[in-house]
């Protein structure tokens, strides 16, 4: 019967469809053409699957129930051009939840979905007239399934007022959770440990600026909770509380024309500080001394006078583990300010503009820049993504040590004809290889620095794992697209600092695996507007193992982890997972608390009464000598950082490793 | 006594009926001793250009009497472009001021007058009737001047007492609420602007360049104490305009002016409200729009049908979407007062009620849709 009902509607022309006002009257269709005559139903759809949000006041309902699995399209492009939009849904009439939904993706803002259905499942269909209450005649086509490289369905988030600005971990617990914010409030959707997206409102004190330019997040006060930074007109910083259960504001009085903001410990004093891209001057900064006072500098990293600062990003360029700063440029007309800067840390409080000399000098107009290690060699790549392509397009630059080289020619970039201020790269399928997501679609990195184009529902926003299920997830405004994909293997690190800024913002996270090495640097602030998870996520592909992680933290510390468990997350805190490996089998030494603020607990299966304990720091020197008396070490004069400690009786010499806070 | 409201002359009889309103609004303010009398001569301006910019605006003496009278000394010639950029719905008086023997030059139509070492344009910003006592409050005077072949900037910020203006290149923010006959109670939090914010608008690459003095914005009548003149044929009299430019300079279509045709309304009001930015060689010349006067004859450097570079919001098809403003960037930009969606970006927090209307009269015009 099925090929006959949309012939007969060819042979009868159109025939208006009744009773379809709401989603209890939903009328059963397969596929063929029908014909709305009037979208004036009285259930306005809801939740919203497609993109442009509220404002319908009517619907028109369908049901759809398929015999095999296929991949559907709905057009809405048949007859009369009506600027139509359409959602569907499963879970019943009681429980709609978004399966897929579109506006504008057909002919002059007609409707076009493509989406995959299951045997023996109903599938709701709805057209609202968000646009126009016109009619027009949509058609319904089975097509054999065809299983996409990245899917994502629809999560409406419960109304909350705001932009939505960051998928970041807000109450300690490494989760990433939603945040929006406007100048009175924060909302957060925190993701609960057993999944799901509770929504709390924290109202705040008046902002003097939203972050209508940019957020970044990233633990100020080191108190374990992220903090925000608004960049608007000015710097407004909104500070966890000793629980994350308010949010403090701190207004700098400063007035700037923010572009991209990142937290990140400029000076390496372990304390994190506030970058912010000038759009018109050069850039500024506020260093943070770890005891509360923020103060503002503007110079020494980008200069230009005029700016055209666009897209900061701080990344460790040279694999010398510490910090450098990349900044994506963009002005009209002639004049430095368009010409993108690479500001190499010396490591020694100095910096030096190299990018002539690493060829990333590029006048392009650009808002952001995504890099990443792209051919998995051990180094970061990046790609200049143009914002508009007067002077230049989109340039692939593959890091060669010494230079970086344009291989852009072939890449996929070449002929991807989108645009965007938003660039930014994470591993999307989970394969090992870097995704790219920018102007207007999702480049699947082939793994030879090739990429192919995909057009995906989400555009660019925050990204982070919203479900906890190791798959990225990207929220749109109130909508969160939850990754649908699964099957291959990854590995979520998080990181906690102890001498380095808590976050571990700057660290660089290293993985081994049988396969090759894959890297990730923390920031906070990639892209040009939105803050994304401060977790590392690497996606494994089919291997079933790793054989190491690595943290390089901005303190200089290493942790190694040895063959951690995959399809999970390894929390890892500064100093604590490196072995010294020298306690002798039959005596045993342990220290408590790790870190520690003031007093060390010993504990040793030896008597320490009149023992030699001597501390050294990481580079082997003696800092601290003394008689033990008791089973304590009073270690209040030592700066934070990383020790050990050796404790000599009896001719045995015990070894331990502590962090002094 | 005059008043700085009537020397602010009308550029056009429909103009003049608002600022007689304007005038009678604020008499009251105008009590005292006449502070210029005709028979006594005030001190000449002082320009002394190795010295600039002093740190307060009297020193210039650009105005006689009292100083919140901006009474134009001799040689201080008000001027008034056909269309104003829309700045909160300030109030705004314009002067030019030359040294002798310098003159301007006309370079085309389009382009604004080629000044001489020394020149000093003068533009003054207030509101009138502000809470709580219904008072005038001017709030900067905004200068560029000539040195070294180059433009430079010095803007004065009014104390609350209104004797003074101080020099300040960092710009600042000043809450103010008013009450204006046709929008009721208003307020808003005003920005003064940098140094660099007045480079961002007022420049070619990287050199500052005044916007309003081009020939076609001022090709039309003014009134001035001695009667009412051309502005043009006015500086050519006062020495400021170097005689012999070109006859039939088309005059800017005013944007407020109904009887012309929607489009050329458009036109007017873009080209001032946003070509500064949306131009060649300018700070926003990426973007696909041409704002510029001479360059909208073209639909498509109006934006029309055009896909924007980047969205901003995906209900956004089009720069302008012909019959439909809804899904028009144009339209977004102009109506949304967030930061980093309105336009133009800088000199306005405010929406531009009447700009908005004329902008959304002419996208539902426009047909057939966009394909």
């Amino acid at each position: 019967m099925k090929p006959l009902f949309p012939l007969t509607l060819a042979l009868l022309g159109t025939l208006p469809t009744l009773a379809q006002d709401n989603c209890a009257s939903a009328v059963p269709i397969t596929a063929g053409t029908y014909v709305v005559s009037t979208v004036n139903g009285n259930q306005v759809p809801s939740p919203i699957c497609a993109p442009n949000g509220a404002g319908a006041s009517a619907g028109e309902w369908y049901s759809y129930t398929p015999t095999s699995n296929y991949t559907v399209t709905i057009n809405t492009a048949i007859g009369a051009l009506t600027d139509s939009r359409v959602h569907v849904y499963l879970g019943g009439c009681g429980a709609l939840a978004c399966v897929a939904g579109d506006d504008d993706s057909g002919v002059n803002n007609t409707a076009l979905l493509t989406f995959n259905v299951a045997a023996g499942f109903t599938y709701i269909i709805a057209f609202d007239n968000r646009w126009s209450s016109s009619g027009f005649t949509f058609q319904l086509v089975e097509s054999p399934i065809v299983i996409p490289v990245f899917s994502f369905s629809p999560l409406t988030l419960p109304a909350g007022i705001g932009s939505t600005v960051a998928a970041v971990d807000m109450n300690g617990d490494h989760l990433d959770d939603v945040v929006r914010v406007t100048e009175l409030q924060i909302t957060i959707n925190h993701q609960q440990t057993g999944g799901g997206l509770v929504q709390t409102v924290f109202p705040t004190d008046t902002a003097d600026t939203t972050p209508y330019w940019s957020l970044a997040a990233g633990d100020l006060d080191g108190n374990g909770y992220n903090d925000l930074l608004y960049a608007g007109g000015s710097a407004t910083f909104m500070l966890a509380n000793a629980d994350a259960t308010a949010y403090i504001e701190n207004s700098q009085t400063e007035w700037i024309f923010c572009q991209r903001s990142n937290f990140v410990d400029i000076n390496n004093d372990g304390h994190l500080d506030a970058f912010v891209c000038h759009d018109v001057e050069p850039n500024v900064y506020y260093l943070n001394d770890g005891q509360g006072n923020l103060t503002y500098y503007q110079g020494g990293l980008g200069d230009t006078p005029d700016g055209g600062n666009y897209g900061s990003i701080w990344v460790d360029y040279d694999n010398d583990h510490d910090v450098d700063l990349f900044i994506a440029k963009c002005r009209g007309g002639v004049g430095p300010a368009n010409i993108d800067q690479l500001h190499r840390n010396n490591g020694d409080g100095t910096w030096t503009e190299v990018a002539a000399l690493m060829n990333l000098a590029d006048n392009q107009q650009s808002w952001s820049s995504a890099w990443g290690d792209y051919d998995n060699d051990g180094d970061m790549d990046v790609l200049q993504g143009a914002s508009s392509f007067t002077n230049g397009g989109h340039k692939l630059m593959r890091n060669d040590g010494s230079t970086f080289t344009n291989v852009t020619v072939g890449s996929g970039f070449d002929v991807h004809s989108g645009q965007s201020i938003e660039w930014i790269t994470h591993d999307f399928d989970n394969d090992g290889w870097l995704d790219v997501l920018g102007g207007g679609k999702l480049l699947r990195n082939n793994g030879d620095m090739t990429f192919s184009l995909h057009t995906v529902t989400p555009t660019n926003g925050p990204v982070g794992d919203l479900d906890n299920d190791g798959y990225l997830d990207i929220v749109n405004g109130g909508t969160v697209h939850m990754n649908a994909l699964t099957g291959n293997n990854w590995l979520k690190v998080t990181l906690e600092g102890t001498v380095s800024n808590t976050s571990g913002i700057g660290a660089r996270v290293e993985i081994q695996t049988p396969a090759g090495t894959q890297i990730r640097d923390i920031r906070s602030g990639d892209g040009f507007r939105y803050m994304s998870t401060l977790n590392a996520h690497f996606g494994l592909g089919q291997e079933s193992q790793v054989d190491q992680i690595t943290v390089y933290w901005t303190s200089g510390i290493v942790d190694v982890i040895s063959a951690p468990a995959i399809n999970g997350t390894v929390h890892v805190i500064e100093g604590l997972s490196t072995g010294v490996a020298t306690v002798t089998p039959e005596a045993t030494l342990s220290t408590f608390p790790n870190p520690v603020d003031n007093v060390l607990y010993l504990s040793s299966s030896l008597p320490l009464r009149n023992a030699n304990a001597t501390v050294l720091n990481t580079a082997g020197q003696p800092v601290l000598r003394s008689v033990l008396r008791e089973a304590t070490l009073d270690i209040a004069g030592l700066a934070p950082g990383v020790y050990v400690l050796q404790v000599e009786q009896e001719g045995t010499l015990l070894q331990e490793r502590f962090v002094k806070r | 006594m005059r008043s700085v409201l009537r020397s602010r002359a009308p550029k056009s009889l429909a103009l003049a009926s608002l600022c007689a309103v304007a005038f009678a609004a604020c008499t009251h303010e105008l009590v005292g001793p006449d502070p210029a009398p005709d028979d006594a001569p005030a001190d000449p301006v002082l320009v002394d250009l190795p010295s600039l910019p002093y740190p307060v605006l009297s020193t210039y003496r650009f105005f006689v009497g009292e100083l919140d009278q901006l009474e134009p000394n001799a040689g201080v010639l008000p001027f008034a472009p056909i269309n104003a950029l829309f700045t909160d719905y300030a109030h705004k008086n314009r002067f030019v001021w030359m040294p002798a023997g310098a003159q301007a030059s006309y370079v085309s139509d389009h382009e604004p007058l080629e000044f001489e070492e020394g020149t000093v344009l003068i533009k003054n910003f207030w509101y009138d009737n502000t809470a709580p006592d219904g008072e005038r409050r001017i709030i900067e005077t905004r200068l560029m001047f000539r040195r070294n072949g180059a433009w430079e900037f010095a803007n004065y910020i009014w104390n609350p007492e209104q004797t003074e203006a101080y020099l300040d290149m960092g710009g600042g923010y000043l809450p103010i609420a008013w009450t204006d006959s046709e929008h009721g109670a208003m307020s808003t939090t005003y920005r003064i602007p940098s140094a660099s914010e007045c480079f961002t608008c007022h420049k070619v690459n990287t050199d500052p360049l005044p916007i309003g003095p081009k020939p076609r914005n001022l090709n039309v009548d003014m009134a001035y104490p001695d009667g009412t003149m051309n502005q043009l044929d006015r500086w050519v009299q006062e020495g400021y305009l170097a005689p012999g430019f070109p006859s039939g300079i088309q005059a800017t279509p005013d944007w407020t002016e109904a009887s012309l045709p929607v489009v050329d309304r458009v036109r007017g009001y873009l080209d001032m409200q946003c070509a500064h930015c949306h131009s060649d060689e300018r700070h926003c010349d990426y973007r696909p729009l041409r704002l510029a006067l001479p360059d909208t004859q073209d639909p498509v450097n109006l934006g029309v049908c055009v896909l924007p570079d980047d969205p901003i919001d995906a209900s956004v098809t089009h720069i302008v979407a012909a019959g439909d403003t809804t899904r028009s960037m144009m339209h977004l930009r102009l109506s949304s007062t967030d930061g980093s969606v309105r336009m133009p970006l800088l000199g306005r927090t405010l929406v531009h009620r009447e700009g908005l209307a004329l902008i959304n009269e002419w996208i539902s015009s426009l047909g057939p849709p966009c394909p």
